[in-house]
């Protein structure tokens, strides 16, 4: 186990340093100029010039990179070309409303997803089962910008239950927080549900063939209770593994989700430094989404052999 | 086990609804309350900081110009200018040196007084230090003194009928001496209001002083807040969010709002969606060609369906606000039968070019249709969708690397700035040259005149396609009162906003 | 290393699809033989069915459209359902279903060219890392192999397509580039679980024992062995390419004017959603029937070739 953990550790440290060479790398292929940018449609060459001295653009590649890991490294993103701002709050700020939007989406998924789809594969034979499994293929095929267009229509403007955007931190108030996080996380939780209802269900249905339920059930438990006291524990494998692939990819994902419910959450934000050509910004910002990514796997890859006794004796 | 298990179960359901009673609670209370001395208006471009005097665009003079920074003269609705921190200004003979008398009493926020001192600082400054290339509208001013501490003596190089108005634009923003030293984060100045909070992206708000020296702004507070998308800004005016909307951009949208509970104000703007051509080189350097897309472009179609009929044909690069505003819209008839002739003459046809587009709803739009018309004439544009400002102002502006363009040119009286020959159309100005500098430096009728003939010049030069003016669409709650009808500065003033 | 090289290679093998449809370890058969076989076609037919629709809807705009793309009529702007315009006009006065028909070839051709990208690319490194994972020399060349993969999994198809129109601008190629470099890593998991179980079967022993060399056995008995699991992932990575590319050109990162695209199509509908929803409900409905499609193809595909490879004996 210990080995395990520190190939693991190595391994993320690496993963994380070619990353950051593949980023670093890709920004400096990036068209358009931040200096000229700052200074739009009036601006001379020779103050073009002086700007991208200033910015450090015309030092060599290798230099900017090393300034740019060391400061990282300090917790520092440097500071943007073109707002004159520090990057990290801009960074810290953004994940925190992107991380709640999107965790609160995956537990709302869950809780749907879990109870859906073990329902499903119990009751596979009758009509319900069917029905569920159709729904949650239907549902997948929903792109989530269309269920959130949906949802402002119905919840907002018809019925005026939920703004239909806006962002509100908790500190401002608790009510307006979740009143205005509803939509855009059951945008995102009803087709990530959808997803993970397919998992649920086919990973049950493993476990209802396997040897365990069933001398569980020759002792005398029905099914369900069967599944309740041994099953499910099998199941959580492919949630926990779903879920946090769901939660990678949704880290990102959820930029149209943000735009369409004007959040200030990291996607708009890297979406915002392309556009203003903000390179440093757009750099620090998709570092951090790759190191959460990796991160997240990195939990997951510990997560599950702690779950499932089969995989940990292996490992 | 078993326990366990169910308890998350009945834990999780209780969140659930927890959370959804949370919601419906609050549901209640979210519209209704309406604060009568305070207004949401939502914008599009947001400010990326504070500061004009180093970062271009229309966000940052449309959110401070008026509201915290004033100049000595402003634009009225009409588009005159009227008294600003200066009481009132002389002209003397030789039409070189402005005198103008500030107002008493005028206090900054951080409670130093104006005086004559400031507005040396302020305009010198221009010169000296922002790094905003508007700055050389003021490189004309050979000197300013203060003969005392409410007189200001400027001095021009030569007669200028353009410098008074250029003014009334951010170049003219008064500051306090000590006051800029954090520009980008600080807006200190002579407005009716002050910044409250500035959060990066997401809005700005405003607050009311109660020292101003004019008349009291009816609102207490006010926030701008910024939405990239209209859908989005309309959807929030809907559903009460917001109170009124600055300037849609997704036009098709105002037919939602005619009822009694809004109102839709749609007039001018100083902005001419131009269909550029690069008059330098290409395809579109011969004017056969050139007269060819003129003919070739149904402007009525264009405006009717890119944005929904909203905004005015002009013909030619000057608003109906200016003192020299003249109908050309008849000078380039649509006509494809002549078009395709045309196209034969320059012997395009079929000639692929590059029309690059700036990735924003009006220009994406004008695009469609656009390419559309002159393939029916036998041309055949290569649409290039560019990231606005970035790729835009990299690629087509500062490169010149494109044959057509669409661009909405935002600034007031920019007939020269963008026939100039610098300038990415690349026209040759040899012509309108001597007439500008004539009309600039002549009397008001030398003025009125001579920029008349130019524009005249530059529309049967077939320069570009004046395709139409933008039009200034706000949509807002019923009860709104002091909204302007055209946007003709580049300030968006709260002070004259009100709840009825 | 971590890896057993029997292809539990790490927990994140039940995922290596990042949407829908459960890939290998994950069977979404129904219990029961008679049943199963039922089910198994329903999903086959339906999915197959919806392919068929949308592959005719692209092949037959190649050959006619009620009217041209690009045929604007703006007195005709914003039409409902009538015979001259079956599903309406757009604001420019453009036949919708003219649209829909050549949207389908943008949906088809992003999703041929990202899963053709990820399938021609992480096929072969998955199969190559089997090979050299069962070498006792090679192991370290299979791991370094995965970790890369594993690097590039965490670059979004979101995260690769918003930096590629950074790059090179926004647009259909760059988008599906981004798609199919982000899929790649899920072909590369299959092939190389598929590869190894195949390596470790008894007839491959039997081909080894007759020395063939490795490169024949990986065409001769490999290929054919893995070609169902690469095509069920396939499948599944068409039907996530559909959605990425509506959600780009959502965003305004994909299909740019004048193509038609349904992503486009629905972006523009926006702002008519409460005047004429038809404008959007046509190309939703579409994007949502080529997802199902291929999602129900590809249940249906994994039901059918599963068996086989245990049939097999693999």
């Amino acid at each position: 186990m210990l080995t395990y953990a520190i190939s693991r550790a190595t391994q993320f440290a690496l993963s994380l340093i070619v990353a950051s060479v593949v980023v670093f790398a890709l920004m400096s292929l990036l068209p358009g100029n931040a200096a000229q940018v700052a200074l739009g449609t009036n601006a001379t060459p020779e103050a073009v010039a002086a700007l991208e001295a200033q910015y450090g653009l015309d030092r060599p590649p290798a230099i900017r990179y090393f300034d740019w890991m060391i400061g990282m490294a300090g917790g520092d993103f440097g500071t943007s070309y073109v707002t004159g701002a520090e990057i990290t709050p801009v960074i810290v700020d953004s994940v925190q409303v992107t991380a709640i939007l999107v965790i609160s989406a995956i537990v709302l998924s869950i809780l749907i997803a879990v109870p859906l789809g073990t329902f499903a594969a119990v009751e596979h034979r009758t009509w319900i089962g069917v029905t569920i499994s159709a729904a949650s293929q239907i549902g997948i095929a929903i792109p989530n910008f269309l269920a959130a267009i949906i949802l402002v229509i119905i919840f907002s403007l018809t019925l005026g239950w939920f703004p239909s955007q806006g962002w509100m931190a908790p500190v401002e108030g608790v009510g307006g927080f979740l009143l205005r996080l509803v939509l855009p996380v059951v945008s995102l939780a009803l087709v990530q549900a959808a997803i993970l209802t397919r998992y649920v269900r086919s990973a049950v249905l493993d476990v209802m063939r396997e040897d365990f339920i069933r001398t569980a059930r020759a002792k005398g438990l029905t099914r369900t209770k069967a599944l309740f006291a041994h099953g499910l524990r099998n199941a959580a494998i492919p949630v926990i593994t779903v879920a946090g692939v769901q939660l990678a990819t949704l880290l990102v994902g959820a930029v149209i989700i943000e735009q369409i419910f004007v959040l200030p959450g990291i996607g708009s934000e890297l979406i915002r430094a392309v556009a203003n050509r903000d390179l440093i910004a757009v750099q620090g910002i998709v570092m951090v989404l790759v190191l959460l990514v990796l991160i997240i796997n990195l939990i997951v890859d510990v997560l599950v052999p702690v779950v499932d006794p089969r995989i940990r004796n292996a490992a | 086990m078993k326990t366990p298990r169910i308890m998350t179960w009945v834990a999780a359901a209780a969140a659930t609804s927890l959370l959804l009673t949370a919601c419906s609670a609050g549901a209640s209370d979210s519209g209704d309350a309406e604060q009568k001395d305070s207004m949401t208006i939502a914008f599009t471009a947001e400010p990326v900081n504070l500061d004009f005097t180093s970062t271009s665009g229309v966000a940052i003079p449309e959110a401070l110009m008026e509201n915290v920074y004033e100049s000595l003269v402003r634009l009225d609705d009409e588009g005159e200018i009227q008294p600003g921190l200066a009481e009132d200004w002389s002209l003397s003979d030789d039409r070189r040196t402005y005198t103008f008398d500030l107002r008493e009493g005028v206090k900054f926020s951080n409670g130093a007084d104006l005086t004559s001192e400031d507005v040396k600082f302020s305009y010198e400054r221009v010169q000296d230090e922002w790094k905003n290339e508007l700055k050389s509208k003021m490189d004309i001013v050979e000197s300013i003194e203060t003969p005392d501490e409410t007189t200001v003596e400027i001095e021009l190089k030569k007669p200028s009928n353009t410098w008074l108005f250029n003014l009334t634009s951010l170049v003219g923003a008064v500051f306090d001496t000590e006051g800029t030293t954090d520009l980008a984060n600080e807006a200190i100045g002579t407005g009716p209001f002050t910044i409250e909070k500035f959060t990066r992206g997401q809005s700005i708000e405003f607050a009311a002083r109660d020292d101003y020296w004019g008349e009291q702004p009816a609102l207490d507070s006010v926030e701008f807040k910024y939405f990239k998308d209209a859908v989005s800004a309309s959807n929030a005016l809907k559903s009460g969010e917001i109170d009124l909307v600055s300037n849609l951009q997704a036009p098709e949208l105002a037919g939602e709002f005619q009822s009694d509970d809004y109102q839709i104000v749609s007039g001018t703007t100083n902005g001419e969606v131009v269909l550029s051509m690069n008059n330098a080189e290409g395809i579109f350097e011969d004017k056969t060609a050139r007269e060819a897309v003129m003919h070739a472009i149904d402007r009525k179609a264009v405006l009717d369906t890119a944005w929904a009929g909203y905004g005015e044909l002009i013909g030619s690069m000057v608003p109906p606000t200016d003192p020299y505003y003249e109908d050309l819209t008849g000078v380039w008839k649509y006509d494809p039968d002549k078009a395709e002739e045309l196209v034969d003459e320059a012997g395009i046809e079929g000639e692929e070019f590059t029309f690059t587009v700036p990735n924003l709803p009006y220009a994406k739009a004008i695009s469609e249709i656009v390419s559309a018309q002159l393939e029916e004439v036998g041309l055949k544009a290569n649409i290039k969708t560019q990231e606005f400002p970035a790729v835009w102002l990299d690629k087509t502006f500062t490169e010149h690397d494109f044959d057509m363009s669409v661009i909405n040119h935002a600034e007031p009286r920019d007939i020269l700035t963008v026939f100039s020959k610098d300038y990415y159309i690349g026209y040759d100005d040899s012509k309108i040259k001597k007439i500008a500098e004539k009309a600039d430096t002549g009397t008001e009728e030398d003025y009125i005149a001579g920029m008349k003939e130019i524009a005249r010049t530059i529309t049967d030069d077939a320069a570009s396609d004046f395709l139409f003016l933008f039009p200034n669409l706000v949509l807002a709650k019923s009860d709104i009162a002091g909204i302007p009808a055209n946007r003709v500065s580049d300030a968006f003033r709260i002070a004259d906003l009100s709840w009825n | 290393m971590s890896d057993s090289p029997t292809g539990a290679h790490s927990p994140r093998d039940l995922a290596d699809v990042e949407a829908p449809g459960p890939t290998v370890p994950a069977r979404a058969t129904d219990t029961g033989p008679g049943r199963s076989k039922l089910r198994l076609n329903a999903s086959m037919a339906i999915g197959g069915g919806l392919v068929v629709l949308i592959v005719g809807l692209a092949l037959v705009s190649f050959l006619w459209t009620p009217y041209g793309p690009s045929d604007i009529d703006p007195i005709a702007r914003l039409q409902s359902a009538s015979p001259a315009h079956p599903l309406g006009t757009d604001k420019f006065g453009r036949d919708t279903l003219t649209w829909v028909m050549y949207g389908a070839r943008i949906t088809l051709l992003v999703g041929v060219v990202a899963v053709g990208i990820a399938l021609l690319i992480g096929t072969p490194i998955g199969i190559i890392a089997a090979i050299f994972a069962k070498q006792p020399w090679g192991v370290w060349i299979d791991a370094v192999i995965m970790r890369a993969n594993d690097i590039l999994l965490a670059f979004p198809a979101l995260l690769l397509a918003i930096i590629f129109a950074a790059v090179y601008s926004p647009g259909t190629g760059p988008a599906m580039v981004a798609v199919g470099i982000a899929a790649i890593p899920g072909f590369a998991r299959v092939a190389r679980s598929g590869t190894l179980q195949v390596l470790g079967s008894e007839y491959v022993r039997a081909a080894r024992a007759a020395n063939r060399r490795t490169p024949a056995i990986a065409v001769v008995h490999v290929l054919p062995n893995i070609a169902g699991m690469v095509i069920v992932q396939a499948s599944v990575a068409f039907a996530i390419s559909v959605l990425a590319e509506a959600g780009l050109s959502f965003l305004g990162l994909g299909t740019q004017a004048p193509v038609p695209s349904w992503g486009r199509m629905l972006q523009e509908s926006q702002q008519f959603l409460s005047t004429h929803p038809e404008l959007a409900l046509w190309p939703g409905l579409f994007i949502a029937l080529a997802v199902l499609g291929f999602n129900l193809l590809g249940d249906g595909l994994r039901d059918r070739f599963d068996p086989k490879m245990e049939a097999r004996g693999v």
